[in-house]
C-alpha cells in the first residue's frame, strides 16, 4: 500500500497548483497520479471520475476519496481529502478574515485569464492521453462520438448520459 | 448554534446533490442568504469568486461561508460538514464496486461509461475553449500548454504559473 505521507503530499501538491476549476484539476490528477507517480492506470482514473460524478457531493472531491481509497482504505481517504482541500480551504479562510475584493481585482482577473486558457489546453491534453488508450474499437468510438454529441449538440444532462452509457456498455457486453 | 445549523445544512446539501459544485449554488443561496440571512447576496457572490480563484475543488468557498457565520471554528465545522458525506458515500461506494469490479455486470457498464466520460470531457473542452479563448493570445497560451503537456514531461504547476504571469502582462 502506498504510504499516508506520499499520499498527503501528491493531493497537497494537486490541491496546492490547480488553480483553474475541476478541469484543472482532473489534468493535475491525471499527470502526478496516473504518469508520474504510476500509482493508478488511466482506466482506474477513468472508473474513479466516472465513479466520483454519479455519487453525490462534488465530483472531484469524491473522485480524490475513491482514489485515496484505492491506494490506502479510509486512511487513505482522510488524507487525501485533506491535503486536496488544504491550501484552498486556508486561502478562503484568509480571505474572508480581510475580506478582499479578489474578484474585482484587475490583476488577478488578468491572470486567471490566462490561467483558464492554460486549462483548455491542460485538459485537451489529458482527453487526448485518456482517447488514445481507451477509445479503440468501434463500439468505445460510438460510445464516446455519442456521449460528445449528447452534451455538446444536444446539452442532456451529464449524469443521464453516463446512465445511458452505462446500460448501453451492460447491453453491448451481455454475458456470452 | 447557528454554525451548528450551518452544519447541517450543508452535510445535507452536499449528500443529496448530484452533478457537482455548481449544481449546490441555488440551494446554498436559498438557505443561507435568503431563508438565514447569514449572508448578503453580495458576500455569497464573493464567496463563489474565491471558490473560483483559489486553488482545489471550488468547494473550499463553503469555508469562506463558515467563517462568516462563525470564525475560523466555523470554516473548520463548514469544511467537515461538506465532505463528510462524500467520505461516507464514495468509501462504501468504492469498496463495494472493488468488490464487484470483476464481475461481467460492473465490467460490462463500465466499459460503456468509460468512453462515455472521456466523449462527455471533450464536449466541455468545447464550451470550455469558447468562454476562455477569446483572443488569439489566448488561443496560442492553450495551444503551447497542450504541446507541453503532451509531449514533454513538464509539471503542470510550471504551466499553470507560467500562464498566470504571463496573463498579468498581457490580458
Amino acid at each position: 500500500m502506498t504510504s499516508l505521507r506520499n499520499i498527503f503530499l501528491a493531493f497537497f501538491k494537486i490541491g496546492t497548483f490547480s488553480f483553474g476549476g475541476v478541469y484543472s484539476m482532473i489534468a493535475f490528477f491525471e499527470r502526478e497520479l496516473v504518469e508520474r507517480r504510476k500509482w493508478i492506470t488511466h482506466d482506474e482514473f477513468i472508473e474513479s471520475f466516472a465513479l466520483g460524478s454519479m455519487t453525490p457531493g462534488p465530483p472531484i472531491v469524491n473522485t480524490g476519496i475513491c482514489i485515496g481509497y484505492k491506494l490506502h482504505r479510509l486512511p487513505g481517504v482522510l488524507v487525501a481529502t485533506l491535503g486536496q482541500a488544504f491550501t484552498g480551504t486556508v486561502l478562503a479562510i484568509i480571505l474572508a478574515a480581510f475580506y478582499l475584493q479578489a474578484k474585482d481585482n484587475p490583476l488577478l482577473q488578468s491572470v486567471m485569464k490566462g490561467v483558464a486558457a492554460a486549462v483548455v489546453g491542460l485538459l485537451g491534453s489529458i482527453i487526448y492521453k485518456m482517447a488514445k488508450k481507451l477509445v479503440t474499437g468501434y463500439k468505445s468510438v460510438a460510445l464516446a462520438v455519442g456521449a460528445f454529441g449528447a452534451l455538446a449538440i444536444f446539452k442532456l444532462n451529464p449524469i443521464g448520459i453516463i446512465l445511458a452509457a452505462g446500460v448501453l456498455g451492460l447491453i453491448l457486453n451481455w454475458r456470452r | 448554534m447557528e454554525i451548528l445549523k450551518l452544519a447541517a445544512i450543508l452535510f445535507v446539501i452536499n449528500g443529496l446533490t448530484i452533478g457537482g459544485g455548481y449544481a449546490m449554488v441555488p440551494l446554498l443561496q436559498k438557505e443561507l442568504v435568503e431563508n438565514h440571512h447569514w449572508l448578503t447576496n453580495k458576500e455569497f457572490i464573493d464567496a463563489i469568486a474565491i471558490g473560483q480563484v483559489t486553488p482545489g475543488p471550488l468547494t473550499v468557498m463553503n469555508a469562506f461561508m463558515g467563517f462568516k457565520v462563525g470564525g475560523l471554528l466555523g470554516a473548520i465545522i463548514a469544511m467537515v460538514a461538506s465532505y463528510l458525506p462524500s467520505i461516507i458515500i464514495v468509501t462504501l461506494v468504492t469498496r463495494h464496486y472493488l468488490q464487484y469490479k470483476e464481475s461481467w455486470i460492473v465490467k460490462g457498464s463500465f466499459a460503456g461509461i468509460k468512453p462515455a466520460v472521456v466523449g462527455l470531457l471533450a464536449a466541455i473542452l468545447i464550451f470550455l475553449g469558447k468562454s476562455s479563448l477569446t483572443s488569439v493570445p489566448l488561443g496560442a497560451v492553450a495551444t503551447v500548454s497542450f504541446g507541453l503537456i503532451t509531449f514533454t514531461k513538464i509539471d503542470p504547476t510550471f504551466i499553470i504559473i507560467g500562464s498566470g504571469i504571463l496573463g498579468a502582462f498581457l490580458f
